[in-house]
């Protein structure tokens, strides 16, 4: 099986290049990663990022034939030769696959990935009703491989504003929790032009992401809440204001 | 109500609701112009001048116009500020886009009155 393979290494090389690999694929051989595996095992100097070898860690997250996912779950049956590997665009490459992922967590962190709540803590834990519950299905899953923030646009062009689509998700899964008590702040620190708004719809990140999420959705619904609250908060004003 | 939203209070709300303001107007405004036509059929030059003769008519088409200028001011303002990084040309393009899209409302206020 033949693959072309993005390399760089910033002590060495003056600017990156493609190199191509052969490789006779072995029983078992399923999936890209085991076929990096044995690239690795040929070329030790080839660098990538792998931990679980099943679709929970994120960390093989890469650009496989132009087209972002995880390379421990990417069947080697369903690629088109040769296999195209590059990192995910739109962040500093550290060497050859691997990325420099601090400004996707630097937004992941500005939206504070936890619960946020005053009340004291109870004996056992905060309960939900599984109808609140249900509303975290389809957010809680991401597993921040930065498969869908990298093949964005929006956060290609402002990387450093936007929070994108794996941060916005998390911010909607918190506001939508039930014991939460923060979401009017959570909404207020997505307010300026670029943080959340610069999501036009391109829906790369529906496209892309390994496990079938939609942030996009998650990203309306921030939208959508963002109008009802401050529509409330209108009503309710009027309201004091009348009743005065 | 909705016109706070619009308002310097909600920097990023306000631009994302004008757009989606303005493409509710325009397919508003299409929906009932596509009825118009089936309703009035006009087949020569003085049916579309029966048509688009009501001033409310007119002044709805104008509206339509607004909306479009405003939708697409909003949009090419987006792409430019996403792809062009040269502040100056940026600059340029973007006046010359507004100017344009003037000439074009403008035009179209002509057209609409002349009827």
């Amino acid at each position: 099986m033949k693959f072309s393979i993005y390399r760089y290494n910033p002590d060495v090389d003056k600017k990156p290049y493609m190199q191509d690999y052969e490789l006779e694929l072995q029983e078992g051989d399923q999936m890209l990663l085991d076929a990096l595996i044995r690239i690795k095992q040929q070329d030790d100097t080839l660098s990538l990022r792998k931990s679980c070898r099943e679709g929970v860690c994120g960390s093989d997250a890469m650009n496989i034939n132009g087209k972002n996912g995880l390379a421990c779950t990417t069947k080697l049956q369903d690629l088109e030769q040769p296999v195209v590997l590059r990192p995910m665009p739109g962040l500093p490459v550290i060497r050859d696959l691997v990325v420099d992922m601090t400004q996707f967590f630097e937004h992941y962190n500005s939206i504070k990935p936890y619960l946020i709540n005053d009340d004291p803590l109870p004996e056992t834990e905060r309960l939900q009703s599984p109808e609140d519950r249900a509303k975290l299905d389809g957010l809680y899953e991401c597993i921040m491989c930065g498969a869908c923030t990298t093949a964005c646009p929006s956060f290609w062009w402002n990387p450093d504003k936007f929070v994108g689509p794996s941060g916005l998700m998390a911010a909607y899964r918190f506001i939508v929790d039930s014991r939460d008590q923060a979401e009017a702040e959570r909404l207020e620190n997505l307010e300026d032009p670029y943080r959340l708004y610069r999501c036009h719809n391109i829906m790369n990140c529906v496209d892309v992401c390994p496990k079938k999420l939609n942030p996009n959705a998650a990203i309306a619904k921030i939208k959508d809440l963002k109008i009802l609250r401050a529509k409330e908060k209108k009503t309710k004003k009027t309201i004091s204001i009348t009743s005065v | 109500m909705l016109i706070e939203l619009l308002t310097k209070k909600y920097p990023g709300m306000r631009l994302w609701l004008a757009q989606r303001l303005s493409a509710v107007v325009m397919a508003f405004y299409l929906l009932v112009f596509a009825l118009m036509l089936i309703i009035k059929q006009p087949g020569d030059y003085a049916g579309w001048v029966e048509l688009m003769s009501p001033w409310w008519w007119r002044v709805f088409t104008l509206l339509f116009f607004v909306s479009l200028v405003m939708h697409a001011w909003l949009g090419v303002r987006d792409v430019f500020k996403d792809y062009i990084f040269n502040l100056k040309l940026r600059a340029v393009m973007q006046i010359l886009i507004d100017v344009l899209l003037v000439i074009y409302l403008y035009w179209a206020g002509v057209i609409l009155w002349s009827i």
